[in-house]
């Protein structure tokens, strides 16, 4: 497995949050923990601060899938009442909430376009490390530099993690549709996400 | 993936993705609930994937969607609260019950026992009546969306119908020339991977054949087969949602002349070509 344990997100987390390195990434004025933490005790407000600092990455991501405004905003919405409804799903340790619910838009929303159930419960999305991405600054840089490395990728596998990612499809449609086989259709992913890991770690 | 050896990380990452087979997911997920080194592995993996996912580009809200937001988890708990009001005032109603019954004290305080639970009975009743008329509420909006989307469903069904039924009539109108050239109009949105050709004044062809339509994608790999079909008597024809992959950019579409059970590959001339003249989605 791998040797190195350590998160992408880590580093990010000490260089954007160092102080002196990195002036323009304030630390926003409350915490996601706390701003759950408030969720647990029925805040409206602490749910109303959570849905402003992502819904849009959250709409966006399922934006990027549905291509639909609408269907977007369904999967969104759903998101967050469940954010609402069960707080205690999300709880410390189980990654950043900026990641978590990145991910989890991006599986509901894939849901919705394969038209299929909901295939993995939210307790079930579990992210290696606790970062704090909750500024907007944080998240733009991330945002930023990701973007930047996957356009560096060879344009096969940047289509293959965006069909497989994206579009949701499976290993085999994959390559049924591309013509390439399927063992080097998993080799690319997968060295993908290896080099997005070690361009975010760098 | 073998039981007693660790899931290969490429397996992980589409296992994470949901992009392995409904089997093999399985496979992968019987082992997860055992294997904690590759439980902690597709947690990283995780990580990865939100990265990917954090690079979409970014949109603004739709306008409202705040204040929907808002409104449902104010509703949501305002739906809570009735039953929870209720055994709340209950329990002060029990609470002043009480309090009324010190005064006269023994046989008299004890005769107020079962007003005092009647009334709480009565209060959890109202509680729940408010409860049932939020839920039968509700349920009457979504009863309307669902005659909606029937409706919505009803009209889709009757335009394909019109477009394929058999004795339907396909008039094309021109300007006069006396023969119209053979055409076909095809409607395609890559990322469903739905088409929708329709063709006019196609040519008889022999009974041995068929006419196949292609979708040439835009990245170079073989034309994609996407339906054989045959012209009626007036030479119209049509394909409706044939099976064809999603998420294939096509660079043109065309239609050849194939044996009755169609080609995978297509066989010259190209009797008739197109290219989409905007991106689309």
């Amino acid at each position: 497995m791998t040797e190195d344990p350590s998160n992408p997100l880590e580093p990010l987390e000490r260089s954007l949050n160092s102080g002196s390195t990195s002036p323009g990434s304030a630390e926003p004025e409350t915490g996601d923990a706390a701003l759950i933490n408030g969720v647990l005790q029925r805040d409206q407000a602490a749910m109303a601060a959570i849905f402003d600092r992502y819904g849009r990455m959250v709409y966006s991501v399922a934006l990027r899938v549905l291509k639909e405004p609408a269907a977007a905003e369904d999967v969104m919405q759903q998101i967050f009442f469940e954010v609402w409804e069960t707080p205690r799903n999300f709880v410390a340790g189980r990654g950043s909430l900026a990641g978590w619910l990145a991910v989890v838009a991006r599986n509901r929303a894939v849901d919705v376009l394969r038209r299929r159930k909901p295939s993995d419960p939210v307790e079930e999305v579990e992210l290696a490390a606790d970062t704090n991405l909750a500024a907007d600054a944080e998240r733009n840089i991330m945002m930023e530099k990701v973007r930047t490395h996957l356009d560096t990728l060879p344009r096969d596998q940047q289509d293959q993690v965006q069909l497989a990612f994206f579009e949701g499809l499976s290993h085999s449609e994959i390559s049924a549709q591309t013509g390439v086989p399927l063992g080097t259709v998993k080799t690319r992913i997968r060295s993908a996400l290896i080099s997005l890991r070690e361009a975010v770690q760098a | 993936m073998i039981e007693n050896t660790h899931i290969p990380q490429q397996d992980l990452s589409l296992y994470a993705m949901q992009a392995l087979s409904l089997d093999e997911q399985a496979a992968v997920k019987a082992h997860l609930g055992a294997c904690e080194t590759c439980r902690a592995e597709l947690a990283l993996i995780m990580g990865d994937l939100a990265l990917v996912a954090m690079s979409a580009e970014q949109h603004p809200l739709p306008e409202g969607a705040r204040e929907r937001f808002l409104e449902r988890i104010g509703a949501d708990r305002a739906g809570v609260d009735p039953i929870g009001s209720a055994l709340a005032v209950s329990q002060k109603v029990v609470s002043i019950a009480d309090g009324l019954a010190q005064k006269p004290r023994t046989r008299r305080a004890a005769a107020w026992i079962p007003w005092t639970a009647v009334a709480a009975l009565l209060l959890v009743a109202f509680g729940l009546g408010i409860k049932l008329h939020l839920a039968n509420i509700e349920l009457e909006q979504q009863a309307a969306r669902l005659a909606s989307e029937a409706g919505v469903n009803q009209r889709a069904r009757e335009v394909l119908d019109v477009l394929t039924a058999p004795a339907a009539q396909h008039i094309l109108l021109t300007a006069g020339s006396p023969r119209p050239a053979p055409s076909a109009r095809a409607v395609y949105v890559a990322s469903r991977g739905a088409l929708v050709l329709e063709a006019s004044n196609l040519a008889q062809i022999d009974s041995g054949k068929t006419y196949e339509l292609w979708v040439i994608p835009a990245n170079g790999k073989a034309p994609i087969p996407a339906g054989i079909f045959r012209p009626d008597a007036a030479g119209s024809a049509s394909v409706v949602l044939p099976q064809i992959p999603a998420g294939v950019e096509a660079k043109a579409f065309g239609i050849t002349i194939e044996p009755a059970a169609g080609s995978s590959a297509p066989t010259l001339p190209i009797v008739l070509a197109g290219a989409p003249t905007s991106a689309g989605e």
